[in-house]
């Protein structure tokens, strides 16, 4: 299965420097080639789906809540995006509308995973640039909003805050109360952040100018959330498309047209600040009422729906089919990693190799949520489509296997 | 009595065990401090000496493509460049063991001795990650070695002597980091550079290419290149001490004088980003030797008038 590099030969010319599977740049596996000549990058390749897990096709044998629990597993990071997204859809096939605060409390959960993203993602970017120190400080702060988020749901990381047709709990004045002294905090730190991205000469040396997306470029690879907007690329689904779930509160497009990494920086900072206005927003002006729609059928209607969220990484799709049953016939996900992952081979061909780390983080990658597979190819080179039940065998018996070694 | 002496000076002090702990606790403390300006815990006092223990218990992974022979001296090649310089050296401001004229060049030679080394040692291997390291480990040599030559020749143009303990004895009367502040400057920063330290660390950057030249190394010949590098350290600064913050003095004097310096480059290195090898290389040749040459001319212009 794995493509192992064979040693330098007389044969290739080129010298090919594998990053990954395992690789202490990589947080997942996922395997790049890069041929350099001396220190620059000349060709990239890339190969993903070393932790495909199946849940696409796990969801076809699991009903339409306990999908939601499935679904909200695709992504440690930002698991509440892949729930919403998924009762929204849900929510449009059986036509019922969440009620109003339980959407307000949906989307207060969101910007908090955006928040808690961003940071992690500053501490990441950070420590491929050799800056530990803001990698350390910023991942401190970030404590901040993970206990923000356990205090409103109980959890640090898969909040559960969705539920068919509404949201699991309220948000009691105590901690709208946290929240804000929270954010007044984060805010603080924030802005002492965005001052180190911009004006700390040695940083700005290894951002400023690398890896840079030009507009047309960012268009042509198709890329989306902060490294399309860090291009110049106007593309926010919050503001695109605010169908059920933003259309309350007004979002700006927070955008910066160098398309540099330091722009990248720049647009994903200056996007905690436009989370934390909405945050404060919803807060004080939350709707009252009820948390769940009275009535959620069990059995879905039949039909297809797409819903899409923006995560803080970018647009995170859903594409759901219902044949009105108990079961979703077919859920497509399409995370944002897959629609930027192009762009980092093109990025990184004539840079220096001590840049691409730095480029390859620059789009936020979550290898897991954008691994998949459509159909499986034997070795005989027959291809086939495996049911879910074939894929747990083998799954099984590939560790057994490996074990047994 | 002489013979009693010789084997004292190397095995024990100032050559030997008391270097190699000496080099183990000022690593701990070089950790400690980076990891409280980081706002982290850091590691207890005893994790190097650990490290080194559990490294040397080790077995030792020898890769098949690599020339066994090398893989096994050059560390040790590089370990006792290190310990050679120590006895040139006035090690807790006391006078050197050994001492000859011109023992400074010799000194500054035996301490590069460990870079090429672990260039060497990243060479000979297949590995790319070694290889990538390598390039980048001499090409930094190249880099510092030429202005961090100069900066330590100044004080010895100024006290008229190309022996260390001489200059020592001269540097007493003489604070050279008031007459030569450049000169002592890209000496502490070229220190930085020998010894790899962030942000001169792309030969060894992780999230580029693993460990650099020594990904292949594990077990012994990495500890014993760990050993060399917390060797080299202490004599670097001993150096930059004795050259520019007052000579000889009394051992206690002496030692705050050497953890001062050290915490100066744990700041340098919890303030600045890593730096590409190009970078590197611009910083030291642009800047670097550049204002170390003004110094020197400002120097001759003195000692000639």
């Amino acid at each position: 299965m794995m493509t192992v590099a064979a040693p330098t030969t007389q044969k290739s010319e080129k010298f090919i420097v594998p990053i990954g599977p395992q690789h202490p740049a990589l947080k997942e596996p996922g395997h790049f080639e890069f041929a350099v000549d001396g220190e620059i990058v000349t060709d990239a390749t890339v190969r993903l789906g070393y932790v495909h897990r199946g849940i696409e096709k796990g969801t076809e044998s699991r009903n339409w809540a306990q999908n939601l629990y499935l679904l909200e597993r695709i992504c440690g990071i930002c698991s509440h995006t892949h729930a919403f997204a998924y009762v929204l859809g849900v929510e449009q096939l059986a036509e019922v509308e969440a009620p109003p605060r339980a959407r307000a409390i949906r989307m207060v959960v969101a910007e908090l995973e955006r928040v808690h993203s961003h940071f992690l993602w500053l501490g990441v970017g950070a420590h491929e640039a050799g800056f530990d120190t803001l990698f350390m400080y910023s991942w401190r702060d970030r404590e901040t909003v993970m206990d923000l988020l356990e205090s409103l749901t109980g959890n640090r990381v898969n909040y559960s805050a969705c539920v068919l047709g509404g949201v699991k709990f309220d948000i009691n004045g105590e901690q709208t109360k946290g929240i804000l002294e929270g954010l007044d905090f984060l805010e603080k730190r924030t802005h002492h952040y965005l001052n180190v991205i911009q004006q700390d000469a040695l940083f700005l040396q290894r951002t400023r100018g690398v890896g840079v997306m030009t507009q047309q470029q960012a268009r042509q690879l198709g890329v989306v959330g902060p490294t399309a907007r860090a291009s110049g690329v106007a593309r926010d689904l919050r503001i695109d498309a605010p169908g059920q779930h933003y259309n309350d509160f007004n979002v700006n497009m927070i955008l910066e047209t160098d398309g540099d990494l330091a722009a990248r920086f720049v647009v994903r900072i200056r996007d905690l600040f436009e989370s934390y206005r909405i945050i404060r927003e919803i807060l004080s002006n939350m709707p009252e009422g009820d948390l769940v729609v009275k009535r959620m059928p069990r059995k879905i209607k039949a039909g297809e729906t797409i819903s899409r969220v923006e995560a803080p990484r970018g647009e995170a799709f859903y594409y759901i089919k219902s044949n009105g049953s108990e079961m979703p016939e077919r859920i497509k996900v399409r995370t944002p990693t897959l629609c930027n992952m192009a762009s980092v081979l093109t990025l990184t061909v004539g840079q220096h190799l001590a840049d691409v780390p730095m480029i390859l983080v620059g789009i936020d990658p979550c290898f897991s949520c954008n691994d998949r597979s459509v159909t499986v190819t034997q070795p005989s080179g027959q291809r086939e489509h495996w049911t879910w039940e074939q894929v747990r065998r083998f799954g099984i018996e590939y560790y057994q296997r490996q074990g047994g070694q | 009595m002489e013979a009693v002496k010789d084997i004292l000076a190397l095995l024990v002090f100032p050559g030997g065990l008391f270097v190699v702990f000496a080099g183990m606790m000022y690593e701990w403390l070089d950790r400690k401090l980076v990891a409280r300006l980081q706002n982290r815990i850091g590691p207890r006092w005893f994790q190097p000496i650990a490290d080194t223990v559990k490294l040397l218990a080790k077995e030792e992974v020898l890769p098949e493509s690599v020339t066994p022979f090398f893989f096994v001296v050059l560390p040790l090649i590089a370990l006792a460049g290190a310990l050679t310089a120590v006895l040139y050296t006035p090690m807790v401001g006391l006078e050197p063991a050994y001492s000859f004229p011109g023992d400074l060049i010799v000194t500054v030679y035996m301490l590069s001795l460990l870079t090429l080394c672990i260039g060497l040692a990243g060479a000979n291997t297949r590995n790319r990650f070694s290889l990538v390291g390598a390039t980048r480990a001499l090409t930094q040599l190249f880099a510092y070695e030429a202005p961090f030559l100069l900066a330590l020749f100044g004080p010895a143009i100024a006290a008229g002597s190309w022996q260390i303990g001489e200059i020592a004895h001269y540097a007493e009367s003489h604070w050279f980091i008031f007459t030569q502040p450049i000169g002592f400057l890209v000496a502490l920063i070229g220190l930085m550079g020998k010894l790899e330290l962030p942000p001169f660390d792309s030969p060894e950057a992780e999230t580029e290419i693993v460990a650099g030249a020594l990904t292949e190394y594990s077990g012994r010949g990495l500890a014993i290149f760990r050993i060399g590098k917390g060797v080299e350290l202490v004599v670097g600064l001993t150096l930059i001490v004795t050259f520019y913050l007052g000579g000889v003095a009394n051992p206690i004097v002496f030692f705050v004088k050497t953890i001062g310096m050290l915490v100066v480059m744990a700041a340098l290195q919890t303030l600045l980003t890593r730096l590409r090898i190009d970078q590197t290389v611009g910083l030291w040749w642009r800047y670097g030797a550049l204002l170390v040459l003004l110094q020197w001319a400002v120097l001759i212009v003195v000692q000639i008038a």
